[in-house]
């Protein structure tokens, strides 16, 4: 037993001289473990104002007003363009209902302008 | 941010650091760390070559993780450990049969006057006795009584109970203790 207490303590001093015995790396170490850690470092984050990377249709239609202003938009060309479209009915369809007889003698078709009123302006 | 404030700061603050992409927090660390990774490595392999490979390559890891990094959950020295065991233990079974007539020879021959020599051969002693060691004894030795850990850090690192650390490093003391018995005047330690 104080066989084992004498050899410990001869380990004890073995250990605390390796503590003490610090390992030196190489320069050349050094600097290789530093090329690897700057490679493989994560950029750092710069603050810059984002930069939009939106399609363009997006961009048109925010500066339209987005979706509500679009669809108002929409609906109010499809409105315009079947109102052209349409060709509109006698004025004395309308006068008729109501059980008067007019009786102009005029049909709407007679107000549109032509060319021969047109004609008639420049010669007159 | 200057070298000198950098020593004061924790492992885990630098890793930090470095994560948020600071070459001053790389140099910092290659410094601090690389010498306590080279020293293990080399208690563990007793070859300087293969333990200068280790040590880069763990350094590697540990660079490779640090964006993932959680602070708060492990000690960064701790996790180096395990990895640099892991990795040694990797190497030794693939060189199972590992030469210990490689680990340098105390120089018997030598005049004890030079103290620094007188060291170096009792360091060799010590590496070459540690080599007879089983890896795990070896390893829990060499963290317990060389790097100076606590038994519940090297349970952590080695993945086991701390009552196995206590019962590897007693054992392990022990057959050190027996490997050397008969050197102790040729290392320069009296009988007495």
């Amino acid at each position: 037993m104080v066989k084992h207490t004498e050899d410990h303590s001869h380990l004890d001093l073995l250990f605390q001289e390796a503590r003490e015995t610090s390992v030196e790396p190489s320069t050349d170490l050094l600097a290789r473990v530093l090329d690897d850690g700057l490679a493989h470092m994560p950029v750092a984050e710069v603050a810059v104002a984002p930069v939009s990377c939106a399609p363009a249709w997006r961009r048109f239609l925010s500066a339209l007003g987005g979706w509500p202003a679009a669809a108002g938009l929409v609906t109010a060309a499809v409105t315009g363009v079947s109102i052209g479209y349409a060709a509109p009915g006698p004025v004395g369809n309308v006068t008729s209902g109501f059980g008067l007889e007019i009786g102009t003698g005029y049909d709407v078709v007679d107000l549109i302008p032509s060319m021969d009123g047109f004609y008639a302006e420049v010669e007159g | 941010m200057a070298l000198d404030q950098m020593n004061e700061m924790s492992d885990e603050t630098l890793l930090d650091l470095y994560g948020q992409g600071d070459p001053a927090a790389a140099r910092a660390l290659t410094l601090r760390l690389t010498p306590r990774v080279l020293g293990y490595a080399a208690r563990l392999l007793t070859d300087r070559a293969e333990a200068e490979d280790v040590t880069q390559e763990a350094m590697l890891r540990l660079w490779k993780m640090a964006p993932d990094w959680r602070s708060g959950e492990a000690k960064v020295s701790t996790w180096l450990y395990r990895v640099v065991t892991n990795l040694c233990t990797d190497r030794l079974r693939r060189t199972r049969g590992v030469d210990i007539d490689a680990v340098p020879e105390p120089e018997d021959d030598q005049p004890a006057a030079d103290e620094r020599l007188q060291q170096a051969t009792r360091m060799a002693a010590l590496d070459k006795a540690l080599a007879t060691l089983p890896d795990r004894q070896r390893e829990a030795v060499v963290l317990r009584h060389i790097e100076g850990l606590s038994n519940p850090e090297i349970a952590e690192i080695l993945d086991i109970s701390v009552e196995a650390v206590e019962s590897l490093t007693a054992r392990g003391k022990r057959a050190l203790a027996a490997a050397l018995s008969d050197q102790r005047e040729e290392l320069g330690y009296s009988n007495g």
